[in-house]
């Protein structure tokens, strides 16, 4: 009786049971992968197809025009658009890198002290990443106003002639990276002193020992040994730079002259300003082809180049 | 005689050094203090501007410490711009999200990590695919789907494109690997079934990833501001990023008169989250450098 029980069960039982497990299994992640596939996967089949259209929301109907936005796009009216939005973007995005990086790597130092003291003001300065972008946009809106701003009124103490922040195209832009670069430096900071702090103490005082002095031990093995942290850091900043837009929407709504009119907000405005979607989709492929490269190419860049702590 | 010249030297040497590292230490201090002035500064001001009545906002010299303190800026804010319905608005939005993306999340991740089927790792794929094709790019199909289907200004709508999250998948799939599968089978000796698997044993196992995954979707989703603009951007509902962003221009057309108010708004909309921020604090962390992968 107990030996029955315990023994194997035919083996076409087995192999139903199994089958029938594969299938639960498979239920599992199906809602999930049909989910993906209907609204992400999909959009980008229907993105092309829009844009060999001439769909204009506002009209109950639509075209096929062949290449026509794809020509607008390249050739016609739309290129200096593009272009200047591809230049903002690459401003922007060099920007908020440099921010993260060069100003995280800095404010590692100003507070690479474990003290509780300085624990405090680590948290302070890491607070504004949790500070919602649109809660922060209307704080720097008002700061950065040219005749009730804070800012300038700092400056008129100093003797400074008020700045337009926000409407002078020359610097509308730096003003947005100044709201971007308060919220991720602090972030910048957090996670170079987390890697700081996973470097061996033996490094150091073994250099200490051959004579070096503190900037050269920074160069020759701080710097190194955060290589791979650097690279997170430039491959993640990177991707979310180019996909800005509510700072823009909120500060300056890509404007003056267009001088912050990133990607996003270009395809935003075709879309939903003027509602010539088929420009919108199409601008919109270009901005997802442009994502796709910079990403295989830092993937790529991230199997070189890097130093490891083994 | 020679040896105590260096040994003298050596203790010169020492001294200066110690005096030198003690100069370096107070610039250190110095400076620390000075950023943390400017970088709390914005904060600052937002909430002690709240605070203010309106003739010392629009005085000509500012002030740095309100005159007298009007807390019914906030009631103020609360009936004149409906923020009573965008915290609504914006809770509902979040809490749905999360759900969705938890259950959806934690099946598909058992089912990729504890599960055996054929072209398992091939479908994995299309979940990592998934993580860079952003809603930047996908709005204008998305925005027609909400459209046909009468989605627009409604929750449904608002959380269409957020109801399932490759990076929670993920994120999950690789805790859920990290778990012995003696545990699952000595489960299923028992009897127990998939969902009694994954709810009982691997849930708890993985408490602290569920968390930090979960805190990311949190924030994510109460400060989203992209998607709610493009399918709820007008209309009965705003979330509080979209109302608060539409305050400037709310109040009269006047984008400086109601500063006070508008500030007594951005204090309201980033309360949850900066509570959330100093109870997780470690968790939180850990979540954003994880979830800044995707």
């Amino acid at each position: 009786m107990s030996n029955s029980k315990t023994a194997a069960p035919p083996a076409g039982a087995r192999k139903r049971r199994k089958s029938t497990s594969a299938w639960l299994d498979f239920l599992c992640v199906l809602p999930a992968l049909a989910f993906l596939l209907v609204f992400i996967y999909y959009p980008i089949v229907d993105l092309v197809r829009i844009s060999f259209t001439d769909w204009n929301l506002i009209k109950p109907q639509y075209n096929y025009v062949g290449f026509d936005n794809w020509i607008w796009l390249f050739t016609g009216s739309g290129t200096k658009y593009l272009l200047n939005s591809l230049k903002v973007t690459v401003l922007y995005t060099a920007g908020e890198l440099a921010v993260t990086i060069i100003g995280g790597i800095i404010f590692a130092l100003i507070f690479n002290r474990m003290t509780k003291f300085f624990g405090t003001m680590r948290a302070i300065v890491f607070v504004p990443k949790y500070v919602a972008m649109s809660s922060a946009a209307v704080i720097f809106l008002w700061i950065f106003n040219k005749n009730t701003g804070i800012l300038n009124h700092f400056l008129g103490i100093l003797g400074i002639a008020p700045v337009d922040w926000l409407g002078d195209r020359n610097i509308a832009l730096l003003s947005v990276l100044m709201l971007t670069g308060w919220r991720a430096i602090g972030y910048g900071m957090m996670i170079y002193l987390s890697a700081m702090m996973g470097i061996s103490k033996d490094y150091y005082e073994a250099a200490s020992l051959d004579g070096a002095n503190a900037f050269q031990r920074f160069k020759s093995i701080t710097l190194p040994l955060l290589s791979p942290t650097t690279l997170f850091l430039f491959v993640t900043t990177f991707i979310s730079a180019m996909k800005v837009f509510q700072s823009v929407d909120i500060l300056t709504s890509g404007g003056p002259y267009r001088s912050t009119e990133v990607l996003v907000y270009l395809v935003y405005q075709y879309a939903m300003r003027d509602f010539r979607i088929d420009r919108a989709a199409t601008i919109a492929i270009v901005f997802f082809i442009l994502l796709l490269i910079f990403t295989a190419a830092t993937m790529k860049v991230s199997n070189k180049n890097v130093h490891y702590d083994s | 005689m020679s040896s105590q010249t260096t040994t003298i030297s050596i203790a010169k040497e020492n001294a200066s050094a110690i005096r030198r590292r003690k100069i370096l230490k107070v610039i250190q201090y110095v400076i620390a203090i000075v950023v943390t002035l400017i970088m709390i500064f914005p904060l600052y001001w937002m909430i002690v501007s709240s605070f203010k009545s309106q003739d010392e906002i629009l005085a000509t010299i500012p002030t740095l410490w309100p005159q007298e303190w009007h807390p019914e800026n906030y009631s103020n804010v609360w009936s004149k711009a409906n923020f009573a319905e965008y915290y609504l608005n914006t809770i509902i939005m979040t809490a749905g999200i999360l759900v969705c993306q938890i259950v959806s999340g934690v099946f598909a991740a058992y089912g990729f990590s504890k599960g055996k089927f054929r072209g398992q790792n091939v479908l994995f794929l299309v979940v990592l695919g998934a993580l860079m094709i952003p809603i930047q790019v996908t709005f204008i199909p998305l925005y027609l789907m909400c459209a046909r289907w009468n989605l627009v200004n409604t929750f449904i709508g608002l959380m269409l494109p957020e109801m399932v999250s490759p990076y929670y998948i993920f994120m999950l799939r690789q805790t859920f690997m990290a778990v012995d599968d003696s545990y699952l089978e000595a489960a299923r000796v028992d009897g127990m079934g998939r969902v009694g698997v994954i709810t009982k044993i691997l849930a708890p196992m993985c408490k602290s990833t569920i968390l930090t995954t979960t805190l990311v979707t949190f924030t994510n989703g109460w400060n989203s501001y992209f998607w709610p603009k493009i399918v709820a951007g007008t209309g009965e509902k705003t979330v509080l990023t979209i109302g608060l962003a539409n305050l400037k221009n709310t109040f009269a057309g006047q984008s400086t008169m109601n500063n006070h108010e508008i500030m007594a708004g951005a204090v309201m909309a980033i309360l949850p989250v900066v509570i959330l921020f100093f109870i997780f604090q470690k968790y939180m962390l850990t979540g954003y450098s994880k979830a800044a992968m995707k």
